[in-house]
């Protein structure tokens, strides 16, 4: 069961680390994200938050992938089944933001 | 104003929140503190003595009067009767509440590990929005109140 | 009184990809919208560039959230005190 859920993430390119979190808890984690109970809370609460969103008149929540771009490493978080699944990727489009 | 959180529905669900799972079974007997007169007040009151009642009404329903509680004595078969009652009730509200659950996580895709390898959003949508939020940022703080009226006005008194 | 911002979102406004810009304090309030962002979506893009901020170990690297789908994205960032969200179309 876990095997199956996690297989495709291993392949992910560029991925460092992953989780897989369900209402109880965290059901999978590997790499930098393994036991990051901290990470898979904060993802839960945003995946809460951002499903309140909706474009006017919509039904369904305007977006399939969540993504928190850091400096270094971007977050990409879905959900699916009841599941949420949170991939720690390395960011290499570096260039040093200039505001 | 559009803040999330402060929504009608919500506060709904507060109220449903403070609610007794079980209602008093007689809760004419016990009024709470100082509001027996309510329901002495002649019918033909007027719209203020209407809205004051409300009020009163309402902080009534939201003190817990805990020198009452004292007084209420319980005995052990009363006990048992009233904790069967609210796992019978636990039991048939339960049964409403995976649903709610399924509403708040909603299903964004079937194929996740396709959804989460697909290409990252790209760098200059990044740079893009940094820039437009330093701007944003700067603009704001070149506002500032430009007061054309005294805020303050004397009334002639004749 | 608020022309600069005001001006800034319209010029925002006028980048062919994007539908939608708004601006919220830290507490959602709304301060300028255009388009198909409004009033109603302050709170939750404050909530979430708030969260966001978690997942920061350098308070000098501000996370960008991003919500996206094939149609458009919507890209969220704080700077200071304010929360900018632009909603931009697939080009």
């Amino acid at each position: 069961m876990t095997a199956s859920l996690t297989a495709g993430l291993d392949r992910i390119q560029d991925q460092i680390g992953y989780l897989v979190i369900s209402e109880e808890g965290v059901l999978a984690s590997a790499g930098e994200l393994e036991n990051d109970e901290v990470t898979a809370g904060v993802m839960m609460q945003m995946v809460r938050t951002a499903s309140r969103f909706r474009l006017s008149g919509a039904a369904e929540p305007p977006f399939k992938r969540m993504s928190v771009i850091l400096e270094d490493f971007v977050y990409t978080v879905t959900v699916s089944g009841q599941k949420v699944f949170v991939v720690k990727r390395q960011n290499n489009q570096q260039e040093p933001i200039s505001v | 104003m559009g803040c999330c959180y402060s929504s009608e529905n919500e506060t709904q669900e507060q109220r449903n929140e403070r609610k007794p799972l079980i209602p008093h079974p007689d809760p004419v007997s016990k009024p709470p503190n100082g509001t027996d007169w309510i329901t002495t007040v002649p019918s033909a009151r007027t719209d203020e003595q209407a809205l004051l009642t409300s009020i009163l009404t309402k902080t009534a329903q939201n003190i817990i009067d805990v020198s009452a509680a004292d007084s209420v004595m319980m005995e052990q078969h009363e006990y048992m009767d009233k904790a069967r009652q609210y796992s019978t009730k636990l039991a048939v509200l339960s049964n409403s509440l995976p649903q709610r659950k399924a509403l708040a996580l909603p299903s964004l895709t079937s194929q996740p590990h396709q959804v989460l390898a697909s290409d990252l959003v790209p760098y200059s949508d990044v740079q893009q929005i940094s820039k437009i939020a330093a701007y944003a940022y700067s603009a704001i703080s070149q506002i500032k109140v430009d007061a054309k009226e005294e805020l303050v006005v004397q009334f002639a008194i004749p | 009184m608020e022309s600069t911002l005001e001006q800034h979102l319209d010029d925002t406004m006028k980048n062919p990809a994007v539908v939608g810009v708004l601006c919220t304090d830290h507490q959602g309030h709304n301060l300028g919208c255009r388009g198909s962002l409004s009033d109603e979506h302050g709170g939750v893009v404050s909530v979430l560039a708030k969260q966001a901020a978690a997942l920061s170990k350098d308070p000098t690297d501000s996370p960008t959230v991003c919500l996206e789908s094939e149609s458009g994205n919507i890209l969220v960032r704080s700077h200071g005190t304010i929360t900018i969200a632009v909603h931009k179309i697939a080009s």
